[in-house]
């Protein structure tokens, strides 16, 4: 195939009010993100995770309001530089079985006020998809998940 | 994965400026084969290819009306497309808006249990 196969890719960044170490092993430890996934929910809802932190290991996520509508997320470990960086292939499916694989770098960098962490994740739809998305019936949802990345 | 298959042939469709052109088109209303040809400058026949390549996409649909062919945007795929973006959004502002909230209510608690100035 002659076409063009480049990807969007979607950067963000946010300070957490900790050291690399502290968010680093509270974003991959499977007990603490337990807590933290579910901090802000107002309803209780499902929340599972299990985590194997080795390179070629995986971390499962499955979340949701029911045990009906059940979203999940698998990422195997590609990468692992604690408390730098966290490479990882994700793979998301949606409660109807669409699924979609994804590549997510993740950085922890110490900054004014605790850990810059960094999330780059490539492979979602072409530059083209985003314009087309963009000038037709989506116009906007794209701004707003720009402005959300950018936060 | 067949989705997953049926994604990659909408991105690829997408990837060409004519194909998007008639998407665009179509989005004002259903239109014929003849009708998509003569603006866009091409013939009949590369339109129909084109069409041919969106429909295999699940992008466009068609049907036969009389002599033409009538074609309509069938936005299904892109739904899919957009409901992905839209899935990791909301993944990622849980996660952060999670983490943020975790490390600041710990960091409350332990400034209080010390007794120590904000």
């Amino acid at each position: 195939m002659s076409e063009t196969t480049e990807t969007i890719d979607l950067t963000l960044t946010r300070v957490i009010p900790a050291t690399p170490e502290e968010v680093f092993d509270a974003y991959t430890d499977a007990e603490q993100q337990k807590i933290w996934f579910s901090i802000l929910d107002e309803e209780p809802g499902v929340v599972e995770i299990d985590v194997d932190l080795r390179v070629g290991g995986k971390q499962t996520a499955v979340w949701g309001p029911d045990a009906q509508t059940l979203f999940r997320e698998e990422q195997t470990f590609l990468e692992i530089d604690r408390p730098h960086r966290l490479v990882t292939d994700s793979v998301g499916w949606e409660p109807d079985g669409n699924s979609m694989t994804t590549r997510i770098v993740v950085t922890f960098e110490a900054a004014d006020g605790g850990t810059l962490m960094t999330v780059h994740q490539s492979g979602f739809p072409t530059p083209e998809v985003r314009d087309f998305f963009q000038s037709m019936a989506w116009a906007g949802a794209f701004d707003r998940i720009t402005a959300y990345f950018r936060r | 994965m067949v989705q997953q298959q049926t994604l990659d042939r909408a991105f690829a469709a997408l990837a060409d400026s004519t194909r998007r052109g008639i998407l665009e088109r179509l989005g004002q209303g259903p239109a014929t084969i003849g009708e998509l040809a003569e603006p866009a400058g091409i013939t009949l026949t590369g339109m129909k290819k084109h069409v041919q390549v969106l429909e295999d996409a699940g992008l466009v649909t068609t049907e036969k009306v009389g002599r033409a062919r009538q074609c309509r945007l069938g936005s299904e795929r892109l739904d899919d497309a957009m409901a992905w973006i839209t899935f990791y959004q909301r993944l990622w502002e849980r996660r952060l808006d999670g983490l943020e909230a975790y490390f600041t209510l710990k960091r409350g608690i332990d400034d209080d249990t010390k007794g120590t100035e904000q």
